[in-house]
């Protein structure tokens, strides 16, 4: 799929992204920056729309990230002739620029001091209130970042984004029972999110297989993961993440075997039986070999997935065959 | 039977000219006025200070806690309710909680309030003055012509419609007079200003009695309403919710959901 710069591109490969930030010139010239009167605009320059501006603004980050300057200070300029110098989401993206062009940790400490200036002045520009975050938070000030994080989810608990940063934080730190609480918030604004409860699932057994968790725990994690990855299957078919979560977590619990039979009583999930766990196990091995081959062979309909994801599933399936093989 | 002889009446061709253009146009060009004043006089969103956005969030907050709390697990659900019922009822979300249990001040005396008022006033007037200045300009010119002949037939009933203005008993209804065509103007000129000023303007008053019967989103933080008692209807709803959820037997669904 080609990339489209209607959509946000941080999720792009490098290559995309370049493709992208190449196609600037085209898009910057074929939309002309003077603004005439209405209704002159409807004759002289094709209707106004919301993609317009949403394009220019992924051009400038897929820009600044392939290093094309010149290009994002064009298209900054435009969305700043268009929306004036002090709308919020225009500041957090001229910020953006500023830090893409820092080029040591003073630059980067002018345009914090910048930022904190924003916010004295208006204490609930979230758009800023976010890029300082991020930006404290690449600058290694992770306690900092955290911090200013839980203030602005004080105020603003509805924001999935910042729970989900929030929860990625506290993860980089290993602090897992946290990180499943900010991850559980993202889900209770976002019920169906498929990939939020593989996300929540990868914790739980993150959280399970860290060094020094007690047994009862280390049970209960286990067993909520199996519901997360289950549960993501059942939003989303085919779904190769919850598929390779469930097949690690099953795989795990069938080694250790012995340790699955005592149950620790009273506990909200117990772990399934020893049956159940195998059928699982088999279900995610036989869904996991269908969209390997499937993507492999570039069937259609199947062509979605990342050629790393494929990669890492196959290699999964393969220590699988070489155990049985041994 | 007879044939009903053709009514024809002389007009000067001139009324044409005269009459039915300047009212179309000094329709369009009052409706792009109004556009515009409209878009002039509209004043920005309040800007919400961090204490309301706090109070706002967290109320919604709980409520999506009420809605979606069967994707928790039971401990994390009755941690987050206690929490969230423990803060709504001591008024730990509230913008100011020195103002707990009085009454709701009086509307008219809150500034945002007035504010709000004024905007919806303002859009009234700019509604109101045009058509009144427009309607007495044309029966003070224009009343009391037959100005054309609609091209195709039409029965006795739409005569109130279309001769308002000419009392006149036994003509046949195809005949239009001024007013009538100042009414039709104003309900079918929405097409014209979707083509000049896009699909958002705010020339035609139709769309805008349309909202204002309409939704009453705003009203849920509007002014006058005690957010201290949303809180406890809040925690109240929380406190009764029988948890039961979403993982609950998810293996076994998935097993019995999916064939391979």
């Amino acid at each position: 799929m080609a990339p489209s710069a209607l959509q946000p591109p941080t999720r792009l490969s490098p290559a995309a992204a370049l493709a992208l930030s190449q196609q600037a010139p085209a898009i910057l010239r074929s939309s002309t920056s003077i603004a005439y009167p209405p209704p002159l605009n409807k004759l002289l320059s094709g209707s106004e729309n919301s993609e317009k501006w949403l394009q220019y603004e992924n051009l400038i980050m897929s820009c600044l990230r392939t290093g094309d300057d010149q290009a994002a200070h064009a298209c900054l300029r435009r969305l700043i002739v268009r929306f004036g110098d002090d709308n919020e989401r225009v500041q957090a993206l001229r910020g953006l620029v500023k830090e893409a062009e820092a080029r040591n940790n003073g630059a980067l400490e002018e345009v914090l001091k910048e930022y904190n200036q924003i916010l004295s002045g208006n204490d609930t520009n979230i758009p800023i209130a976010k890029r300082r975050i991020a930006l404290l938070r690449s600058m290694g000030r992770l306690s900092d970042a955290t911090s200013a994080l839980v203030q602005l989810l004080d105020f603003s608990p509805t924001d999935a984004e910042a729970w989900s940063e929030l929860s990625d934080i506290y993860v980089s730190q290993g602090m897992y029972s946290q990180a499943i609480y900010a991850m559980e918030e993202v889900l209770v604004l976002a019920p169906n999110a498929w990939n939020i409860h593989a996300r929540l699932g990868e914790l739980q057994y993150m959280a399970a297989t860290a060094p020094g968790v007690a047994s009862g725990s280390y049970q209960q994690y286990m067993a909520e993961a199996i519901k997360r990855f289950s549960r993501s299957i059942e939003l989303c078919d085919d779904y190769l993440r919850g598929y390779y979560g469930l097949k690690l977590v099953t795989k795990r619990l069938l080694i250790e075997g012995a340790l699955a039979a005592k149950q620790t009583e009273g506990s909200e999930f117990t772990l399934p039986d020893t049956n159940t766990i195998e059928r699982l196990n088999e279900l995610a091995t036989a869904k996991l070999s269908e969209i390997v081959r499937r993507s492999l062979s570039h069937d259609r309909g199947w062509r979605g997935y990342s050629e790393g994801d494929i990669a890492v599933a196959r290699d999964l399936l393969g220590e699988d065959e070489s155990q049985v093989t041994r | 039977m007879a044939q009903v002889p053709m009514q024809t009446i002389h007009r000067d061709p001139q009324l044409f000219y005269w009459i039915l253009f300047p009212i179309t146009i000094v329709m369009i060009l009052t409706g792009m006025l109004r556009h515009y004043a409209t878009v002039l006089m509209a004043s920005d969103p309040k800007k919400l200070d961090q204490k309301a956005m706090r109070e706002q969030r967290a109320l919604l907050h709980g409520m999506n806690l009420r809605a979606n709390y069967h994707v928790l697990s039971k401990p994390s659900f009755t941690a987050r309710r206690d929490a969230l019922i423990t803060a709504f009822e001591s008024g730990a979300y509230l913008k100011d909680p020195d103002s707990r249990g009085q009454p709701p001040p009086n509307p008219m005396s809150d500034p945002n309030a007035m504010e709000g008022m004024m905007g919806m006033m303002k859009n009234q007037m700019a509604m109101i003055i045009p058509n009144t200045l427009i309607m007495s300009w044309i029966n003070a010119f224009f009343s009391g012509y037959v100005i054309m002949k609609l091209p195709f037939p039409l029965t006795i009933k739409f005569k109130s419609m279309l001769q308002a203005g000419v009392a006149t008993r036994d003509m046949d209804p195809r005949w239009m007079s001024s007013i009538s065509w100042y009414f039709l103007c104003i309900f079918g000129l929405q097409s014209v200003f979707n083509f000049l000023l896009g699909s958002e303007n705010a020339a035609n008053q139709m769309a805008q009695q349309m909202n204002q019967i309409g939704p009453q989103a705003g009203q849920m933080f509007g002014p006058g309403v005690d957010p201290n008692k949303q809180f406890l209807a809040e925690a109240e709803n929380l406190a009764v919710i029988e948890h039961h959820s979403v993982l609950d037997g998810v293996e076994q669904r998935l097993l019995e959901g999916i064939k391979m």
